[in-house]
């Protein structure tokens, strides 16, 4: 089993604040889809292995999981999850239909493959332009189901780190919870604290840290 | 040789293929492109993307155009949030319907900064989903409508306010809902068995349903012997005026009602009208609805009332629930 990172608690605030800015950008592109507020945030996040995590979040849920994976500095994979019930409710808010969903069809994936495009992209970005290091995106891929197959769809025997963001997702009156996990390799993740470290100095030095804007 | 293999090829694809430099140049334009936008890639390679498509400068297409060239990010868009961002039609010359499209964008290139637009025409797909859409709506509209009146259930009546609801939010357009209450139902029950009564009902619902004329305004049953109207984009002295009518209408029915006392069946409404403000639910426009009901009721019935401090009051006197009234 990998060993788990030691994150400080101002380091952790300093992540929590960098992907709050990220999951913000993703609420306003997704506010001016439906027209309406949708708000997001991260209220915690901690690291984790792949094992543990999949535990977490318990064998017996169904989750809907939108990932993509990246290349190029650090291959990782990020994973958006929402119970597979709450996704229904997503997709039937932002589509707009009357009609409860207790199935979600291949239109409705599709949307919800977007939406999870949009949250992954929004937060990669924030993580890549922090690294500074480019990473090249693929395409979100979508797959229902428990949260080991979610997580570790090709059953492989390794157990890395994760990264696990809890992301409170409300829209109208509707408060959904959801989950999105990073795969990070050890170079990611020695690259991840370093980054954090820099930013850290940056802010104490009183300069505004770099590469936080996002289109 | 092979070069112009690949180009043959990529000219005809059945999708739309386009590629955008980092200027947001147009570098590469399919014949599929020519045939739905009526441009040829003559004319098309070369010219600024948004000059072409000048709708989707600050449209989702935009942005991901944007963050494939500048931040490697590859974006979906798919039918159900987007239905067709692209002004692409079956026949350019006569741009009736835009085609139905999906859209992926992804960042291409290395040194040199590229994004691959493709589009693809789902029509196919989205009219077979629309008739099983139609299918279920009315599977729905059967299973949410009141046995015994015909018209909408408390179910259906909870599907429609939150959907109205935020439309009107949305459209910035007021809602008005009406609280119907057949007066001295009990004792009409009570007078006339169980089985007239329903009959009743059932003649008051129909009654009503078709003094509604708009199409979008809706009858329920709420419960027992109530009813509620949503009347979308309807102002308050409009729905003053329809609840006057569903009264008056009730009242020329001439239901005999020997323990009335102006011995026919009547109906008490109340009214309300939801001023747009930020954070209100729809729970405050049934609730002043509501009061006004009860206040209808309390000022001897057979008429209507609106609610005079709107959903936002909140400093109005604690109301008790009209149903003490019964």
């Amino acid at each position: 089993m990998s060993e788990l990172p030691n994150i400080s608690e101002i380091e952790a605030d300093c992540l929590m604040e960098i992907f709050n800015i990220g999951v913000g950008h993703a609420a306003a592109a997704m506010s001016n889809i439906v027209n309406e507020e949708v708000r997001m945030s991260v209220p915690s996040l901690h690291f984790t292995t792949r094992s543990d995590a999949a535990d977490e979040l318990g064998a017996d849920l169904s989750l809907c999981g939108i990932s993509q994976h990246y290349q190029g500095a650090y291959a990782t994979e990020a994973i958006l999850m929402f119970p597979e019930t709450a996704s229904f409710e997503i997709v039937r808010m932002m589509v707009g239909d009357m009609i409860p969903a207790h199935e979600l069809g291949a239109m409705e994936r599709e949307a919800m493959c977007e939406i999870g495009n949009i949250v992954l992209n929004a937060c990669v970005g924030t993580l890549a332009n922090m690294f500074e290091k480019d990473l090249i995106g693929s395409l979100p891929v979508f797959r229902v189901g428990s949260s080991q197959h979610i997580l570790n769809p090709a059953d492989e025997e390794d157990d890395p780190i994760l990264l696990m963001l809890r992301i409170d997702f409300s829209l109208e009156r509707q408060q959904i919870e959801g989950y999105l996990a990073f795969i990070l390799d050890m170079s990611a993740l020695r690259d991840l604290r370093e980054q954090i470290r820099i930013y850290i100095s940056r802010l104490e030095a009183g300069i505004a840290p770099v590469g936080l804007s996002m289109p | 040789m092979k070069d112009n293999l690949l180009l043959d090829a990529f000219s005809a694809l059945s999708l739309g293929v386009i590629v955008v430099d980092s200027h947001y140049r147009v570098t590469l334009w399919n014949n599929w492109l020519a045939l739905h936008t009526g441009i040829e890639a003559s004319e098309a390679t070369g010219e600024d993307f948004f000059v072409l498509f000048p709708e989707l400068r600050h449209h989702r297409v935009g942005v991901a155009i944007h963050q494939a060239i500048f931040h490697n990010l590859p974006a979906l868009l798919s039918q159900s949030l987007h239905r067709s961002p692209f002004p692409l039609f079956v026949e350019p010359t006569q741009p009736v319907e835009r085609i139905s499209q999906a859209v992926t964008i992804v960042p291409l290139g290395s040194e040199e900064r590229y994004c691959l637009i493709q589009i693809v025409d789902v029509s196919t797909a989205v009219h077979r989903e629309s008739l099983l859409r139609d299918q279920a709506h009315e599977l729905l509209a059967q299973s949410l409508s009141d046995g015994l009146t015909g018209v909408g259930n408390r179910r259906y009546f909870d599907l429609c306010i939150e959907k109205e609801w935020r439309a009107s939010k949305r459209n910035k357009k007021p809602l008005s809902m009406l609280l119907i209450d057949v007066d001295f139902f009990k004792r009409y029950n009570d007078c006339y068995g169980h089985h007239q009564g329903d009959e009743c009902l059932q003649t008051v619902a129909s009654e009503m349903r078709n003094a509604l004329l708009r199409p979008n305004d809706l009858l329920f049953r709420y419960g027992g012997e109530e009813f509620c109207a949503l009347l979308p984009e309807t102002c308050a002295d409009e729905a003053l005026r329809i609840a006057e009518t569903l009264r008056g209408r009730v009242q020329s029915l001439a239901l005999p009602h020997v323990n009335a006392p102006a011995g026919v069946v009547s109906v008490s409404i109340g009214v309300a009208t939801h001023c747009q403000h930020a954070h209100a639910a729809h729970i405050e426009l049934i609730q002043a609805a509501d009061r006004a009901l009860y206040e209808a009721k309390h000022a001897g019935r057979n008429r209507v009332n609106a609610s005079t401090g709107g959903c936002s009051d909140t400093t109005a006197p604690q109301w008790m629930p009209h149903h003490a009234l019964r």
